[in-house]
């Protein structure tokens, strides 16, 4: 258990890490550069990962549908917004309102695709999570 | 200070930008839910793998179309003087590499998805309350407020409650 604990709170600091050394690059260059060099870097890493600890082909490949694939298109503007954004709201402003945001469309996801979500606590949520972004722009 | 918003001081948050770090909040569950999909049927660091190559390749083009537009009017932007990035500041793919590992590996633990979602919001905002306090890695200090922590407690509890309620039983 606290293997797994240290796990998933280690991936969120990775998370804003990489944000922030990100967001330092784009200052340099431009947020879309930054995106670029995060991509081709972050491949290079994870082929040597995939050499050391295998994994990286499994035969379930194929079955994946074509629309799966665009995954690393949005990402590559996912990752320039972040940088484009953590210079000039901050990194918990950014931290927190990329993950309200998703949260929140996630919710929405889940209605679209036929997951019924548990109404008392996503409505909950969404109330808190607006009611914290409203808070973070007075000053 | 090279803050490149030279409309706003940077302690206050344009509201536009604020709106729109949500609104690329959609574009991330859009993304994991694509991701999400290629990592079911090859595993999740296939899935990593191929995001980060068909991303560098989408980045190329978004890069070659920029400079196709751009051709001609590049008076304004060789004024702006820029400092040259560290090497480190090249690393930050690493870091992100890194996290599918770390995700995986607590996604099968006991921790679970929803426990692996919610904790690793903690780190999110444990690190980034440490970056903004102290300006780490060479990015603007800002001092927290009393309305900061207000609007962190509130996302933070509501996220919790969508994590781990929300969604009905993993």
């Amino acid at each position: 258990m606290i293997y797994g604990v240290l796990a998933a709170f280690g991936a969120g600091l990775l998370i804003s890490l990489s944000r922030q050394i990100n967001g330092r690059l784009s200052l340099s260059t431009s947020p879309l550069i930054a995106s670029f060099w995060n991509h081709i870097v972050g491949l290079a890493t994870l082929s040597l990962v995939g050499l050391i600890i295998g994994g990286l082909f499994s035969e379930g490949a194929s079955h994946a549908p074509l629309w799966a694939y665009l995954g690393g298109t949005l990402g590559v503007i996912f990752v320039a917004s972040g940088s484009w954004l953590i210079v000039r709201i901050g990194a918990t402003n950014t931290a927190l309102l990329v993950t309200g945001g998703q949260l929140v469309f996630g919710i929405v996801l889940d209605l679209i695709t036929g997951h019924k979500p548990v109404l008392w606590a996503s409505a909950l949520g969404v109330v808190f999570i607006l009611a914290g972004a409203a808070l973070a722009q007075r000053r | 200070m090279s803050m490149p918003a030279p409309e706003e001081t940077p302690r206050r948050s344009n509201p536009l930008h604020l709106a729109l770090a949500f609104a690329s909040g959609g574009l991330l569950t859009l993304m994991a839910h694509f991701n999400g999909t290629l990592g079911f049927h090859g595993g999740p660091l296939f899935a990593s793998w191929t995001a980060h190559a068909t991303g560098t390749v989408a980045a190329l083009v978004f890069l070659a179309i920029l400079a196709l537009l751009s051709r001609g009017k590049r008076a304004g932007q060789s004024q702006e003087k820029k400092t040259r990035a560290p090497l480190w500041a090249y690393l930050g793919g690493v870091s992100g590499a890194l996290t599918v590992i770390l995700t995986s590996e607590s996604v099968n633990s006991p921790v679970a998805l929803s426990g692996t979602l919610a904790l690793g919001l903690a780190g999110q905002v444990a690190f980034s309350l440490v970056a903004d306090m102290f300006g780490l890695l060479g990015l603007s200090k800002r001092r927290l407020t009393l309305n900061d922590f207000g609007s962190v407690a509130l996302i933070a509890a509501g996220s919790a409650l969508i994590i781990l309620f929300g969604r009905g039983a993993p």
